[in-house]
């Protein structure tokens, strides 16, 4: 099992140990094995490395921004050549100052603060260049080339921060190109864009990139959907198998063991994407044929971004027949494979029906109103199995505010909607006493 | 000089690769090309990655009688052929579907392409300084008859925004 490594754990342990050594309740020999395990005399050197390194961070995108200001200030007196060499011994220095600091000095939150800040230098370096020579184009054909020259930065540098920002610039660049052009390699672009930024959030170990990746690709397929078709059904489609793969590929990580560090994030963000989509969707309004919802705008519609959309529940899918042996071990684990599984299945066939404007509108409805119930019900099982607050309260809350929005949502007298708010207010309440008596029930046997 | 710092240099390189292709192809027109002056229309919007511009248009922009725009698709390129006036002035005179070859010295072809509603040359957006940018947009209400643009035309019809003139005053 993984020895709990947060902070805050790490914190409290390090004030309550020497009062427990005091006491007698651990031997000196026990208080000192703790000691190392939690890596407890780092604590004080993390945190104001911490507090360092947002510093820095905080100036190194102050000074970016700056930059970036100075380019929209637009920089005349100056002659042209003079003004090129001075934006180029810029951007050196940054870099070679960065480094330098990083990796000769041991001022390494500096010196990477400074190496990020060079990227940001980079970006307004590209605006000045265009600015200066007049160079005109499409708008997104600046943030392509500012990810290319900061994406090959963030795996030369080994900067997580570097790769957040090229990420950035990729998914803003896919935005603007997808819109203009329709041709087959433009459907990949959201697979590359995870081809290119999972390697690199996996060779940092970088939590926050590889979640972010996701997001991304969400993003990009997203916009390809919409640019390509213009259906909503169809962007929902997208969504849900987007959402789906990220729980997928977080319990990947979690049941095989591999860096089950990023699996947690992964799969909270799968999940939250497929709860926030149900619910919004369990609304009639965007099942009714003759709704503004469901105009496809797309001048040239065309279904180029099935192939990457396929591609990606593929992939989950495969994810989860390889998990399969994991998934029957344990009841929870097969419970929430099932849920999410079936929850994600009945939303994308209502999608798919919805936007060939097949199947009943209610019963519709009714469906994705169903998926969201699942997603609901797996987390309150698996908060009462596992004795988790955060799954209890997410799955009570979300039933109530599922009910509580239908009451809402169709005409029923205010004597109804007295009663439903009432009946619910009350069976949270009920609920959440008998929860926490339970867990009270268990820590008191232990 | 190790590995690491090896490739740190050269992802350095490359971000300076980059830098330097953004312009190229207008370094090169600058360099080499034919100089024409062209009557404009202005437009103004912000951008926020390269600040203040605004768009300039042209007589060559329009669809015309030279060419029926409507068989065209989006994306088309045609060549929009000027010709220098006794004002100074270069208006256009024909459009081609192909690069013409052998055009006398009064004559000058602009390499576009058709957007649906325009023909655009990669001359559309002009810089303007903050600190001018008041400046411009009132001289440019003020005295749109008399805006002109020099711009450099190199063999291949493409086309690089040197200044923006209106009556004495120049803005580069």
């Amino acid at each position: 099992m993984t020895p709990n490594k947060s902070t805050a754990f790490r914190a409290t342990l390090k004030q309550e140990l020497p009062a427990w050594l005091q006491e007698g309740l651990v031997s000196d020999d026990t208080a000192q094995r703790l000691a190392a395990r939690y890596e407890l005399n780092k604590l004080s050197q993390e945190s104001s490395g911490l507090l360092a390194a947002v510093i820095f961070t905080i100036g190194g995108l102050l000074l970016g921004g700056g930059a970036l200001s100075f380019v929209a200030a637009n920089w005349e007196e100056i002659p042209t050549f003079a003004k090129v060499v001075l934006m180029i011994l810029t951007l050196l220095a940054f870099h070679g100052v960065g480094y330098w600091l990083w990796h000769h000095k041991n001022w390494s939150r500096l010196g990477h603060a400074l190496v990020f800040t060079g990227s940001l230098v980079f970006g307004a370096n590209i605006g000045l260049m265009a600015q200066i020579f007049h160079v005109s184009g499409a708008w997104y054909g600046g943030f392509g080339a500012w990810a290319l020259g900061t994406l090959v930065m963030a795996y030369a540098a080994r900067s997580w921060i570097t790769g957040l920002l090229a990420l950035v610039n990729s998914v803003i660049w896919v935005l603007g190109i997808s819109h203009d052009h329709h041709s087959f390699w433009i459907s990949i672009l959201p697979l590359l864009l995870a081809a290119v930024y999972l390697p690199l959030a996996w060779q940092l170990r970088s939590r926050l990139l590889y979640a972010a990746t996701f997001a991304g690709f969400t993003i990009a397929l997203c916009s390809l959907a919409e640019q390509q078709y213009s259906s909503a059904k169809f962007i929902l489609m997208t969504l849900v198998i987007s959402g789906f793969l990220a729980w997928a590929t977080g319990e990947f990580h979690r049941v095989k063991n591999i860096r089950p560090e990023f699996g947690n994030l992964l799969a909270g963000l799968g999940i939250v994407t497929l709860g926030v989509i149900a619910y919004i969707w369990s609304f009639h309004e965007w099942w009714r044929v003759d709704s503004w919802l469901n105009r496809a705008t797309a001048e040239r519609p065309t279904l180029q971004w099935l192939l990457p959309t396929g591609i990606t529940a593929l992939i989950g899918l495969a994810l989860i027949v390889m998990m399969l042996q994991e998934i029957q071990a344990l009841p929870t684990r097969r419970l929430l494979a099932i849920g999410i599984t079936l929850a994600s299945g009945i939303l994308v066939v209502c999608a798919l029906l919805g936007a060939i404007h097949r199947g009943d509108q209610m019963l519709l409805t009714l469906a994705v109103n169903l998926a969201a119930l699942i997603i609901a019900a797996v987390a309150l099982a698996i908060g009462v199995m596992d004795e988790r607050r955060a799954a209890f309260w997410t799955g009570t809350v979300f039933i109530v505010v599922l009910i509580l929005s239908r009451f809402l949502e169709y005409e029923t007298s205010l004597l109804l909607k007295s009663a439903a708010f009432m009946i619910c207010g009350v069976t949270m309440i009920a609920a959440g006493i008998g929860f926490e008596e339970h867990l009270r029930h268990k820590e008191a046997q232990l | 000089m190790n590995q690491r710092t090896l490739i740190f240099v050269a992802a350095v390189v490359v971000q300076l690769a980059i830098l330097a292709g953004i312009p190229a192809k207008k370094i090169y027109t600058r360099t080499t090309g034919q100089e024409v002056v062209l009557k404009v229309v202005p437009v103004d919007p912000y951008d926020i990655l390269k600040g203040y511009y605004v768009t300039l248009g042209y007589e060559i922009s329009r669809p015309s009688d030279l060419l029926d725009a409507s068989k065209l698709e989006t994306g088309a390129v045609i060549y929009a052929v000027v010709e220098k006036q006794d004002d100074g002035l270069w208006t256009p005179v024909a459009i081609e579907q192909t690069l013409p070859q052998d055009l006398p010295t009064n004559r000058a072809a602009l390499r576009g392409t058709w957007n649906g509603l325009r023909f655009t040359y990669g001359i559309e957006e002009f810089s303007i300084p903050e600190s001018k940018r008041e400046v411009i947009a009132d001289d440019l209400n003020k005295n749109l008859n008399e805006a002109r643009v020099d711009v450099k035309v190199d063999a291949n019809g493409n086309a690089a925004l040197l200044r923006l003139k209106i009556q004495d005053r120049i803005y580069e």
